[in-house]
């Protein structure tokens, strides 16, 4: 990846939250810039080239979604993530309505947080074209909708086949249980109970019963990654 | 009441300025009639007096003085003439014929006066007012005809003293009736802000006093008493939510710190502590998830989502629904499946109604019967709203419950221990009033059925044919 690409830029005013946001995006290899309000952002971001920006709902000077347009509008267009403490619903329509990429909800968990911006690093730089995906010995057909592993087929449901992609498109990441929600159902609210667990559940069984290795594996507290051995 | 206050009242200076306008008009009438009355009365009265003095001069232009003192003579005489005055003068005033001795003073040569002469009913209390007209004739001599007006004008006088004591009258009871219903008008408003007061200082309990009268100020007092009713409730309702949300929270936090102490007592142990520090997270995700369900359905009611509704195929909703606890369902033996239409369009919030329902759901196969059947269908109402009902097996719950179980926090004695934080049917209560859809429990023998029912609207694709407004927006539960 081009280094560019590894430069993220942080918009939180709240300065321990910063602290820790930049602490663990720097542990992940990031290089990041941090902006304490508004006005710094707008500086900042017009004059960087950013894989990533995440900006917090609500700064001391200029509101978030306004810093948000203000770049759009000069023709900035990393991919930004808003993080916010107020309620998901309405926020989420507001801050997605007015061009952002991706909405998280304050309190979260610093994994979640990396497996997001992580989406939202490789969107900005690759778009993936082929239509066989191969993770190991697991062969998934974009084309004929088929999965197999090690040569013998996987009978799998259209949504269980969307999910795997969706792990297979993003393996050696972790996904979280919201991120699946999000982009194979296409619903933007935390799931209560373990229902996601469950259906992953289903999945790996058909995936990884009686193979010679585990492909999907649970990340405690956060998600799941798929990834080959080695 | 003190004085001073009721002439503040705005009703009293409504009830002045109404007094005003009244009265204007009503002196304008009296005068008008008061005016009409007089002037007829006076021109009657110069009518006779030109025709008799026509009369006279006539007699004159026939024969001279000489006749026309006959005439005088005559009617001097005569009964019917007794309140008329005639007197016939020589050029130089001295009187020739008539019933006064001498000529006025105060009358001129020529025209219309009013006088009064000593002479004239000497006996009378007053001067009587007389009224006349004085002519030269053709010979030099004065001829003054008249008539004693007194009557008439004490007449008129009497008619402008009525007049003027009616005005009197009727600005005197206007005050003393617009006093007495401000007074009244104040006096239920003082009773409202003595209550308000009240209501300020110590607490919801007291009640603005009915007079039983049933009037519009009754009715003022008993709508404020209900909406005072409905607050109380709410206030209630608000203070068991905010007791539970503390218990629900105290509970894991004070687990935490408990754990926590313990461990900081304790010689460092990395797996021990590791494990300590996986548990706190996920006691605090399970606050925060109780904190987010809490902040998701203060939203919903605060019905600030309706922004994001669009035209939601609900059958499809629903498949997806099924399709996503299939897994869940799968490990209970519980067959789970979707029956019904395939397109029943309503306006809403896409994943608002995944939530509720898939919370119905998630009920059902969690509470239902193992390897039993948990049904979801879907149908289109005959108003052309949507009908989506979730149906289980398993033991159901008590028809008395039915009401209770949308409470926040509420949960059945039985399933006290189960996972869950009793905030998954307020959550399918608050959307279903944003959507304005009614929910029906319903005894499924055995087993729960939910039925949500969404209101037809201009979306749906029927409605728009058959033109049906969208109907109550008020979401209402009942219990069957």
């Amino acid at each position: 990846m081009p280094t560019g690409h590894r430069h993220i830029l942080v918009v939180e005013d709240d300065q321990e939250t910063a602290c820790q946001l930049v602490d663990s995006l720097t542990i992940n290899g990031y290089r990041v810039n941090l902006a304490a309000n508004g006005s710094e952002a707008l500086s900042l971001g017009l004059s960087g080239d950013y894989a990533v920006i995440t900006i917090d709902r609500m700064l001391p000077d200029i509101d978030g979604i306004a810093v948000m347009q203000r770049l759009r509008e000069q023709g900035i267009a990393a991919p930004v993530l808003i993080i916010s403490a107020l309620g998901e619903i309405d926020e989420r329509v507001r801050g997605l309505r007015a061009g952002g990429d991706d909405y998280l909800t304050k309190p979260f968990s610093f994994i979640e947080l990396l497996a997001r911006v992580e989406a939202l690093a490789r969107r900005s730089d690759t778009v993936i074209r082929e239509t066989l995906l191969r993770v190991g010995d697991l062969e998934m057909d974009l084309v004929s909708r088929s999965v197999s592993r090690r040569g013998r087929h996987v009978s799998l449901l259209p949504r269980e086949f969307q999910l795997l992609e969706y792990l297979i498109r993003n393996q050696g990441h972790v996904v979280s249980r919201a991120m699946l929600l999000q982009h194979v159902w296409d619903l933007h609210f935390d799931p209560t109970t373990n229902i996601i667990d469950v259906y992953v559940g289903r999945v790996r069984r058909k995936v990884d019963d009686q193979q010679a290795y585990p492909l999907i594996h649970t990340v405690r507290g956060v998600g799941y990654c798929l990834r080959a051995p080695g | 009441m003190r004085l001073a206050e009721t002439l503040r009242s705005s009703t009293f200076k409504f009830a002045l300025v109404a007094i005003g306008l009244f009265g204007a008009i009503v002196l304008a009438l009296f005068s008008y009639v008061y005016l009409s009355t007089a002037s007829y009365v006076r021109s009657r009265a110069d009518s006779a007096i030109a025709t008799e003095q026509a009369v006279l001069q006539r007699a004159y232009d026939r024969g001279g003085p000489n006749d026309l003192i006959v005439v005088i003579q005559q009617w001097i005489s005569d009964q019917h003439f007794q309140n008329s005055v005639y007197l016939l003068a020589d050029p130089s005033f001295a009187p020739i014929a008539g019933n006064l001795k001498a000529w006025p003073p105060t009358l001129g040569s020529e025209g219309w006066r009013n006088f009064r002469v000593q002479e004239w009913k000497p006996d009378a209390a007053n001067q009587a007012l007389l009224r006349g007209v004085v002519k030269t004739l053709s010979g030099g001599e004065h001829l003054l005809v008249g008539r004693d007006i007194d009557d008439l004008d004490a007449f008129a006088r009497d008619i402008k003293v009525a007049l003027i004591s009616g005005i009197g009258l009727v600005f005197v009871l206007a005050g003393v009736a617009s006093v007495m219903v401000t007074r009244r008008t104040v006096g239920r408003i003082d009773a409202i802000n003595a209550t308000s007061r009240a209501i300020m200082q110590s607490g919801l309990d007291k009640r603005i006093p009915l007079r039983g009268t049933g009037d519009e100020w009754d009715q003022v007092a008993k709508n404020l008493n209900l909406m005072l009713d409905r607050i109380e409730i709410l206030m209630q309702e608000v203070r068991q939510v905010t007791d539970n949300v503390a218990h629900d929270l105290r509970t894991p936090l004070a687990r935490m710190r408990g754990r926590l102490e313990k461990a900081h007592h304790r010689q460092r142990d990395s797996e021990y502590d590791q494990a300590l520090i996986d548990d706190t997270i996920a006691n605090l995700d399970a606050v925060l998830r109780i904190f987010s369900s809490i902040t998701r359905i203060a939203q919903i009611e605060a019905n600030a989502q309706r922004a994001a509704f669009r035209t939601v195929n609900i059958a499809e909703v629903m498949s997806e629904i099924v399709e996503l606890y299939d897994a869940a369902a799968e490990e209970r033996s519980i067959r789970l499946s979707c029956v019904g239409d395939q397109r029943v369009l309503v306006t809403g919030d896409r994943d608002l109604i995944f939530d509720a329902v898939a919370n119905l759901v998630d009920n059902a196969i969690k509470h239902g019967r193992a390897a039993g059947e948990v049904t979801v269908e879907v149908a289109e109402s005959s108003d052309g709203g949507a009908i989506v009902s979730v149906a289980d097996d398993g033991p159901g719950i008590p028809a008395a419950e039915y009401p209770n179980v949308f409470k926040r926090f509420y949960r059945l004695e039985r399933s006290r221990l189960a996972p869950g934080n009793g905030l998954g049917l307020s959550l399918v209560a608050a959307v279903a009033r944003l959507h304005g859809a009614r929910i029906e429990m319903l005894d499924n023998q055995p087993g729960l059925k939910v039925r949500l029912l969404f209101p037809a609207n201009m979306a749906s694709a029927s409605q728009a044919r058959q033109g049906i407004s969208a109907g109550d927006q008020e979401a209402l539960f009942i219990a069957q």
